[in-house]
């Protein structure tokens, strides 16, 4: 095979290449030296993880000589500017990949798989040690088929973030288990005053597809597609949880669809809402007194869980070396990236504001204790589902069908059911165009 | 003399009127300054204060950290040459058209009217590819170039109507004295059709200048505009709206101070084909 | 002159504006019009395939296209009158003799909204539309009247979509008619309003042919600038909730940059600028004397 297939296989290699140059040990500073001068260009987004990032950069700088050049971009850019980059053969040295979109960059060949420089020992840190990121992570965020292209750098999963006190006034001493409970007791003892128990971000946009539709399908044991391909949308699970999530909108402020992450983090921040399903990413916003009014009342457990468990969202981003980059250029590139995803790095990349994929540094006294959020949260990395959007390279077509006809269905325009039916047929349509029922193409997601 | 009670009520209803019309006109911009001179918190207050204390902080934060000068800098080079050559290649289209009979003219003026109708929809993406094949993405030249293909429209449109007002006699009589049509065009018809030339340069100026679409495709860095800029604040993560009010602020104000001082010429100039 | 030396000096007064044109303008709609013939995926370039017309064939059965097209239209017919309708009462308040300062204070304050960037509109649009936060709702509170969902509720963005067109455009209209207006010879108005106290009846008969051309401008700029409408959109409402605002061209932005299918965008494209077009032809035919 001529790609390293299983995480344990590369981090042998590595290691064995490592040891095979002899004694002298391997440093950033040695390894960067050819490359010093070199500039790298790589997509931000305007989220906590990037601006982390942004501020540990100088100390990568002074060390390699190496300048990284970030383009900052909202999210909803960012995947047309790296496409359009990549497609024109444009300046990206490193892409950012939302895990939705790892399908497409792969099999469009804009990105090296991380093989190429793990193997030369020359690039390789020997403690680069795969093993240690959260394996559910580096598959979903950084595999495709076989294949590790990228390294988990900003990652998410959801979690309920709520409002203790608004909960203990209301009498509840711990926060929803279920989504029953949720819709039997915190919704209705909540939802007063002009206060509501839940916000749910339904915009239509990737949240739309995202952390509305895909959160109500999984725990309800459904999903977008069945084992042929074909879509499960009309499933009696996949129907129940999305009559379920039509249901709980009663117990939402008014306008739903309209909330993006910032009004519905915001409604939490400013105490309209009890609680909200929201990316880890989003602690250090509803943990800063500067932006949240919740602060001290912030809480935050695993998500409520379905009839079929908890399969909480997610979602996150990895960055890998762009096949566009000339040769010196995609070194440095690995070197940034295998230096920002570190394990030696995690903790001051988490303490700035980050969410590392390390499995070590949430092991580290005291670290569970500073940052509410992790328990949680290495519970959720146990039992995500990696598609839990299907990764593959038809996704942007088909999160543009399922958000338009997602918030029609929220909007009443039309019924569950028959919105999910059209939500089907278009994607089967994508699909068929794609190849998948030809057999031309293998069924991955 | 006394004004009747009839006129006197009229002239108060008048008043009355243009005041709701200042008032329709500039509360949202009253609207946005305050916003901008808002903190954070402030901004999100529901419901909206109207009296506090200003900050400029968040001037300070999108000048000083996100580089909003720079794109104002852009934005102002780029509006000001195609402003300059739109005037400076439509004037004498506009003259043409205006002044000499030939065959497939009102094709031609309508094809180039056409131009102004396009989508830019319609030509962003094949011309990212194609100016990333000429090398000259993230380039202000670039950016001149395209914005050619809608204020040249809107100079020749404006203008040949304003060549048209003027009475062909005057270029006759230049004409039986030597005159060659280059110079009755520049020395005669062109400084009476000022109003029309100052109306145009208007438009195209704020035309470009608010431009969006090339902007976000066609730029990254080092030539990206001012509202390339306010649009990437847009993220879904959080509501810097006085980090946006103020960015949005600094857009405009150069561009109104730009459209109150010619707009004495607004009125003379927008005849578009009224004069016979 | 001679007919060769005629037609030299036309050429010379005509052909930078042509060249320039043609060399920036025609490039891209020839390459537009080639993807539209191709299945074109911006992510699948491995695939490309001529399809002749079959991105037509899509676009012209696509109920989807051709719900975003009558929203355009609608969005056209409703604001259009309005701002004829008001853009003509402020062209004829301007119009009437006597308070100099006043005036000049109204015309330069109904540039303001017609130099206002358009995507700025509809970030300001964010900021006084918001349900909680918004100054709109607020004052409306005063008049007794609930806080409205603007932002989250079709038929309420809709509406909103529609205040910041008139918003924005009335004073363009205004200044073309109050132009038009300006081109009324002084002594055949006073003579009309000699005979009749009735501005209707001066407006109708001695007004309103020299009002006609402006009109015309008028109808083919906000045609055209409604089908092209798309910064102002974009930045307030992104085209939701659901599809309620999503306008022809953001429609096409939504096919061609986030599903990256250029080649049936690209057929969108063509048969709006046909549509325009069109309707720019029948509006000079049917109004325009011009040229």
């Amino acid at each position: 095979m001529r790609i390293g297939t299983t995480v344990c296989g590369l981090t042998l290699a590595a290691g064995l290449a490592a040891a095979g140059t002899g004694a002298v040990a391997w440093s950033l500073e040695e390894a960067a030296k050819p490359y010093a001068g070199t500039t790298v260009d790589v997509v931000f987004l305007l989220r906590p993880g990037y601006e982390a990032a942004e501020a540990m950069l100088p100390e990568f700088e002074e060390k390699t000589g190496i300048k990284v050049n970030i383009v900052k971009h909202p999210y909803e850019n960012a995947l047309g500017e790296q496409v359009r980059d990549f497609v024109a053969g444009g300046d990206f040295d490193i892409a950012l990949i939302d895990l939705v979109w790892i399908g497409n960059f792969a099999e469009n060949g804009w990105i090296v798989p991380i093989e190429k420089f793990t193997s030369n020992p020359d690039l390789a840190d020997p403690e680069l040690d795969l093993d240690d990121f959260f394996p559910l992570v580096l598959n979903a965020f950084g595999g495709w088929g076989d294949t590790i292209y990228g390294l988990p750098f900003d990652n998410y999963s959801g979690l309920l973030f709520y409002n203790e006190c608004m909960l203990k006034d209301a009498g509840f001493d711990r926060p929803p288990e279920t989504w029953q409970e949720v819709m039997d007791v915190y919704g209705p003892a909540l939802t007063k005053d002009g206060k509501y128990a839940y916000a749910l971000q339904s915009k239509r946009n990737e949240t739309q597809s995202a952390d509305s539709f895909a959160r109500f399908l999984w725990p309800f044991g459904g999903s977008f597609l069945d084992e042929n391909f074909r879509s499960n949308l009309l499933s009696p699970e996949s129907q129940a949880g999305l009559n379920f999530r039509q249901e709980l909108m009663k117990f939402m402020p008014e306008g739903i669809v309209s909330y993006d992450h910032a009004e519905t983090v915001n409604a939490l921040a400013q105490g309209d809402v009890a609680f909200i399903t929201e990316w880890s990413a989003f602690y250090s916003t509803l943990k800063n007194p500067e932006t949240s009014k919740i602060a001290d009342c912030l809480k935050i457990a695993p998500e409520p869980k379905g009839p079929a468990g908890r399969k909480p969202a997610l979602g996150g981003f990895s960055l890998a070396v762009a096949s566009q980059a000339d040769e010196k250029e995609q070194a440095a590139a690995w070197l940034f990236i295998q230096w920002v995803t570190s394990k030696e790095n995690a903790l001051e990349y988490l303490e700035r504001g980050g969410v590392p994929a390390r499995q070590s540094v949430y092991q580290m006294p005291g670290v569970a204790e500073k940052f509410d959020f992790v328990p949680a949260l290495v519970e959720s990395w146990q039992e995500g589902v990696p598609e839990f959007r299907p990764r593959f390279a038809e996704w942007p077509e088909i999160t543009e069908i399922v958000q338009e006809w997602g918030t029609k269905m929220m909007l009443g325009e039309v019924s569950v059911e028959e919105g999910a039916r059209i939500i089907g047929e278009q994607m089967e349509a994508v699909l068929e165009k794609a190849g998948y029922y030809s057999g031309k193409k293998p069924l991955i997601q | 003399m006394a004004a009747a009670p009839g006129t006197r009520r009229a002239a108060v209803i008048q008043i009355a009127l243009m005041a709701a019309v200042i008032l329709f006109c500039v509360f949202p911009f009253y609207w946005m300054v305050t916003t901008s001179l808002k903190t954070q918190v402030l901004a999100l207050e529901s419901p909206p204060v109207w009296v506090f204390e200003p900050t400029l902080a968040n001037y300070r934060s999108v000048l000083t950290e996100d580089g909003v000068g720079r794109t104002l800098v852009n934005s102002l080079i780029v509006a000001v040459s195609t402003t300059a050559l739109a005037i400076a290649l439509g004037l004498p289209a506009a003259y043409a058209l205006a002044r000499f009979e030939f065959r497939g003219k009102k094709d031609l003026w309508f094809w180039f009217i056409t131009n102004r109708m396009i989508s830019p929809i319609v030509l962003a993406l094949p011309l990212f590819l194609i100016v990333r094949k000429l090398g000259m993405l993230d380039s202000k030249l670039t950016l001149i170039l395209i914005y050619l293909t809608f204020n040249l429209p809107i100079v020749i449109w404006i203008c040949t109507d304003q060549f048209r007002s003027i009475p062909v006699e005057l270029d006759e009589a230049a004409s039986l004295e030597g005159a060659s049509h280059w110079r009755v065009f520049r020395s005669i018809c062109l400084p009476l059709a000022m109003p029309g030339v100052a109306v145009s340069a208007i438009f195209a100026f704020i035309f470009s200048w608010n431009e969006l679409m090339f902007a976000l495709v066609l730029t990254r860095n080092a030539a990206k505009t001012a509202p390339a800029m306010a649009v990437s604040f847009m993220e879904g993560y959080n509501l810097p709206y006085g980090k946006i009010m103020a960015t949005s602020t600094l857009i405009v104000i150069p561009v109104l101070i730009f459209a109150l001082i010619a707009s004495r010429h607004l009125v003379r100039g927008l005849t578009m084909g009224a004069v016979k | 002159m001679s007919i060769r030396a005629r037609r030299r000096t036309i050429l010379g007064f005509l052909s930078p504006a042509v060249l320039a044109l043609a060399l920036i303008g025609i490039a891209p709609l020839l390459y537009a019009f080639w993807t539209s013939l191709h299945f074109f995926n911006l992510t699948k370039l491995r695939h490309v395939e001529f399809i002749g017309l079959e991105n037509y064939g899509t676009v012209l059965g696509d109920p989807v296209f051709w719900e975003a097209m009558g929203r355009t239209f609608t969005l056209l017919l409703i604001a259009l009158p309005l701002q004829i309708a008001l853009g003509l009462g402020i062209a004829l308040i301007l119009h009437r003799p006597g308070l100099g300062f006043l005036k000049t204070l109204t015309r330069l304050s109904l540039v303001l909204p017609m130099a206002t960037t358009y995507a700025v509109v509809g970030l300001l649009g964010q900021v006084m539309f918001n349900l909680k936060y918004g100054v709109v709702n607020q004052l409306i509170g005063f008049l007794g009247i609930a806080p409205v969902n603007w932002i989250g509720d079709p038929l309420n963005a809709f509406a909103m979509i529609i205040f910041w067109d008139v918003w924005q455009w009335t004073p363009f209209v205004a200044l073309v008619l109050l132009a038009g207006l300006a081109t009324v010879p002084g002594e055949v108005e006073e003579a009309a309003q000699l005979e009749t106290r009735n501005w209707w009846t001066v407006l109708r008969h001695v007004q309103l042919p020299f009002l006609i051309p402006g009109l015309v401008a008028v109808l083919i700029l906000r045609t055209a600038d409604t089908l092209k409408l798309f910064d102002m959109v974009f930045t307030l409402t992104r085209g939701g909730p659901g599809s309620a605002t999503e306008l022809i061209s953001l429609m096409i932005q939504r096919v061609g940059f986030r599903a990256f299918d250029q080649g049936l965008a690209s057929a969108q494209a063509i048969i709006l600028l046909i549509i325009t077009i069109i309707l720019a032809q029948a509006y000079i035919r049917l109004f325009y004397k011009e040229v």
